[in-house]
């Protein structure tokens, strides 16, 4: 009787066991194979996506799509070089902007009480609720009446908007894992303020910063929405927008576009591996100890 | 001997403020105003009239933009909701897993690299009806003869969308939700098992409630950049074809730079503003409430 | 020379006046321990006294300068914190000497300080290892040899001791009391736990709500409590209180128709009809044939035993006594049943009397 019972809830576990095993590895294969899809493509010639019936083995993977992308005299002749050199200067200027002001807030919010504090807190993240087409009305308006408009300045303002709250979000949680006594050691044993913040608390947050930091790179190498309306021309397009050079009226190249896809998602791919320890900590941080 | 100054708190938060403003909060105003005015870019002597609530009036009479408007929400509801059922079961699948599990998770992260534009453009290609891998595959296991129109019957045009919306945030939910469970105390969920719940039981008032606040996080985080979906959407249909799968934002972008009626665009604007602050608003509250729940308020 | 000085001192924040208006001198090389209930306001004056917080009112001197508005790193004092406040990103050598590299002192000399702190806290095999590689204990030094390695005028200790367990915490305390030896300096320690400021203290100063209780020597704060609440915060366990009356004769009646004579002491401090507060402890109430010398032994008392709570070397008896719950002391113990009644003396030349209602002792 119990070795009935034993076996019976044997012969559960293993075929939960399995269902599961089963269950996990559709899963995965859903997530993984439309990305695989485009990298694959990316080495094949245009006749070999076009086929019909469709070409499933691999017949022949080259690199033309990528040298057409870069000679710049592919078909169309879309300047990926440019979008290229235009999406690294935005992103990485709007990063770095974006974390200057995004540390002093978020050091402001985790160490001084104020009145108003947790609103203007929650004002700041409103700001990023405002849906970006609806914000790209008015601000091509602006722009265009000042002049911002194709510029690298006017998307860098932009995106540096853009990523403050939420750089602020993921500082400020960063920040609060710190015991305060430690810049208050710093300052009883010499530093003034500034230094305590320098040479203590800043060192101890370097990491969550970093990462506050790859998660604003990302946000600006991404963004498509305020930089397909604020950029018109290759001096200033981005590659997200770039993207659509690869569309014409009728026909598509999709070999260019996988190509361009994959060029886009390489440092993205690259730098989240970097950080998703911290960027896990600290989002889940910044929300639950709030 | 102590000089009346400028607290500290303010001058670190300044910048933050006067970049947000410039950007933001003063853009806004402009539309705000400019969406009581039948502001036309090709006409920019139209901005100084004044004609009240007339776009919104517009805006509420119209077929097509309670349309969209519906199709919104729609999506909005149904993504968020699969998502969050979708990236707990995902979480907790994962974290069943003993034997690689680090490396499960950091496929698990693939979709969120993907930027939303190139999530649209990766289903537009997918999901084609002519070289699309969806179609090429059920051609090929000879399911079907005929070019599914993903992309263009009504329908499957939204169900598309919402799958590609779909796989590129599920993991969003399944990273945090798993964040959670790693987080989870082992004590009450032995307790639990002594004192003879079942699994489903442990779950259901155990694990369940302790999840809940990362999952209002996940959904706040989410809620707070909804309209990527614009990106997808826009690549996707551009809102067509004819009009099957506008949304919102697609309407707006539209009326604002292709028929170049600002002002009514701007109206839209503002209403779909107000859908996205509310909606925040809302899963905040819900953190909140669920935190305090767990005697974690900060 | 580095006395300390608080003259009328006043924290409020915002509406809420949490300190009200001390004072206290703290003399050149003095140990002077701060102790309190959480809340007391004992952390905020250490605080004020290292500029971590601005003083809303009075006046703070350090060795005769006044500091109320110079920040921390110019008052020369140093603090132990709670949890430490070691730098993590720091080994345990950097953490030593980074006052001195902040001071821009040469690296010759801030090794010899450093060597001379990490001999005197036998720090020498951890030199090279984070905190996070330390135990409780080796970070506990840590922090006191950061202390020591800038030669300040002041310590400051914020409840340095609650984060370790007993047996370190004890350690501890003598490594402390042996650091106050070798190097003579004036310091103030914070603490809530009376044992450490019975063991440590020169004097000690036991805050209530923002004021100063009593400040003395700690067999002063022990033998003459000025009221109730250092009578049972001061000495384990707790002072037994027991509400009662003056009646005629010099005899105290209490609930149950128990009475007892006034202490000597007491006779003619207190007159008929007064309520009185009784207190005596646990030590000072004995079973027959266990006292020792009773100065004033008091009639036989007869009380059930409760619970017992054998401690080795004495046994805790918790009796009951007109209505209330009574702790007694046996100092050569012998099995004790539960229910057993027994005999006891108390030492009335050891009782205490306080007025009921403002709670003052009467002596």
């Amino acid at each position: 009787m119990a070795l009935d019972l034993n076996f019976q809830h044997r012969v559960k576990a293993r075929l939960i066991s399995i269902a599961h095993t089963v269950t996990l590895f559709i899963a995965m294969s859903i997530i993984c194979i439309p990305g695989l899809w485009i990298v694959l493509n990316s080495f094949r010639p245009t006749v070999d996506i076009m086929a019909k019936p469709p070409v499933w083995i691999p017949r022949d993977l080259n690199l033309d799509n990528y040298y057409a992308m870069f000679g710049g005299a592919g078909e169309g002749g879309v300047p990926v070089l440019q979008y290229f050199t235009n999406s690294l200067i935005i992103s990485v200027t709007s990063t770095l902007i974006a974390l200057l002001i995004g540390m002093a807030g978020g050091y402001a919010f985790a160490r001084y009480r104020f009145k108003g504090k947790n609103a203007i807190f929650i004002g700041l993240l409103l700001t990023r609720a405002v849906p970006g087409v609806a914000l790209s009305l008015p601000l091509f308006i602006v722009m265009a009446k000042t002049g911002l408009i194709d510029t690298h300045i006017g998307l860098i303002m932009v995106y540096v908007a853009m990523n403050v709250p939420f750089t602020i979000w993921l500082i400020d949680g960063f920040f609060r894992q710190i015991p305060p006594d430690l810049a208050e050691a710093a300052e009883i044993d010499g530093c003034t303020r500034w230094q305590a913040f320098w040479k203590v608390e800043f060192p101890v947050a370097k990491a969550g910063v970093a990462s506050a930091g790859i998660f604003a790179f990302l946000t600006s190498w991404n963004e498509y929405a305020l930089a397909s309306q604020l950029t018109r021309s290759t001096f200033s397009k981005t590659m997200p927008v770039g993207l659509r050079d690869f569309t014409s009226e009728f026909t598509i190249n999709w070999g260019g576009m996988c190509a361009l896809a994959v060029l886009m998602i390489i440092p993205a791919l690259v730098l989240t591996f970097l950080v998703q320890k911290h960027l896990i900590a600290g989002l889940t941080f910044g929300g639950v100890k709030g | 001997m102590r000089r009346k100054k400028i607290p500290t708190w303010f001058v670190l938060i300044f910048p933050a403020l006067v970049i947000l403003a410039a950007v933001v909060l003063v853009p806004l105003l402009f539309s705000l105003y400019s969406s009581f005015t039948p502001y036309k870019l090709t006409r920019p002597d139209t901005l100084f009239k004044w004609i009240g609530t007339f776009n919104y009036q517009k805006a509420i009479n119209s077929a097509v933009f309670w349309a969209a408007f519906g199709r919104t929400v729609l999506l909005l509801t149904i993504a968020l909701n699969l998502e969050m059922l979708l990236g707990l079961g995902l979480a907790l699948l994962v974290s069943r897993v003993t034997r690689g599990q680090r490396a499960l998770r950091t496929l698990m992260m693939f979709p969120m690299m993907f930027s939303p534009i190139l999530v649209g453009f990766q289903f537009k290609f997918i999901f084609n009806d002519n070289v699309g891998l969806v179609n090429n595959a059920l051609q090929s296991l000879g399911l079907t003869n005929e070019a599914i129109p993903w992309l263009v019957d009504k329908n499957l045009a939204m169900f598309s969308i919402i799958f590609a919306e779909m796989w590129s945030s599920t993991s969003v939910f399944a990273i945090l939700i798993l964040a959670g469970l790693f987080a989870i105390p082992q004590d009450p969920l032995e307790a639990a098992k002594v004192d003879g719940c079942t699994p489903w039981q442990t779950f259901r008032h155990i694990t369940l409630p302790f999840l809940m606040p990362f999952i209002y996080i996940a959904l706040a985080i989410r809620s707070l950049d909804v309209a990527r979906a614009y990106d997808i959407v826009q690549i996707m249909t551009n809102g067509g074809p004819a009009r099957r799968t506008e949304l919102l934002w697609t309407l707006i972008g539209r009326t604002g730079y292709v028929d170049a009626k600002m002002g009514y665009a701007n109206a839209m604007g503002y209403i779909s503003i107000v859908m996205a602050i509310f909606f925040t608003i809302f899963f905040f509250r819900k953190l909140n409430a669920a935190r305090s729940e767990l005697g974690m308020a900060g | 020379m580095a006395s300390v000085q608080l003259n009328n001192v006043v924290k409020k924040y915002g509406a809420l006046e949490v300190v009200h208006g001390i004072n206290l001198d703290v003399a050149h090389n003095e140990f002077v321990v701060l102790v309190g209930p959480s809340g007391c306001g004992k952390s905020t004056t250490l605080r004020m006294i290292a500029g971590l917080e601005e003083i809303s009112g009075g006046e703070i001197s350090i060795g005769e300068q006044v500091v109320n508005d110079l920040p921390p790193r110019d008052r020369n004092i140093s603090m132990v914190f709670q949890n430490y406040a070691l730098y993590p990103h720091m080994t345990v050598r950097e953490n030593l000497g980074f006052s001195l590299k902040i001071a821009g002192k040469e690296q010759a000399e801030i090794d010899r300080a450093v060597n001379e702190a990490s001999t005197i806290l036998a720090l020498e095999d951890y030199m090279d290892r984070r905190p996070g590689a330390l135990s409780g204990g080796q970070r506990q030094r840590v922090a006191m040899g950061r202390a020591i390695v800038r030669h300040p005028d002041v310590f400051l200790f914020d409840e340095p001791l609650s984060n370790l367990d007993a047996k370190l915490r004890a350690q501890m305390r003598v490594e402390i009391k042996k650091l106050h030896q070798k190097i003579k300096t004036t310091i103030i320690y914070v603490t809530h736990d009376q044992v450490e400021a019975m063991t440590l203290a020169d004097r000690i100063v036991i805050m209530r709500d923002g004021f100063i209780e009593q400040q003395g020597t700690p067999s002063e704060v022990f033998e003459h409590p000025v009221n109730t609440f250092v009578a049972t915060f001061i000495g384990s366990p707790p002072m037994n209180l027991l509400q009662g009356k003056v009646i005629a004769d010099n005899q105290l009646a209490f609930a149950e128709g128990f009475t007892l004579p006034v202490p000597q002491e007491f006779v003619g401090a207190v007159k008929a009809g007064q309520d009185i507060v009784l207190g005596f402890r646990a030590d000072n109430l004995m079973p027959e044939n266990h006292a020792l010398d009773l100065d004033e032994a008091s009639p036989p008392i007869k009380m059930p035993i409760v619970v017992s709570e054998p401690l080795g070397t004495e046994t805790l008896l918790y009796t009951r006594l007109a209505g209330g719950e009574i702790q007694a002391k046996m100092l050569k113990p012998r099995p004790v049943v539960d229910g057993e009644v027994l005999t006891f003396h108390l030492d009335l030349a050891r009782c205490h009397l306080f007025d009921a209602d403002t709670q003052k002792s009467l002596r």
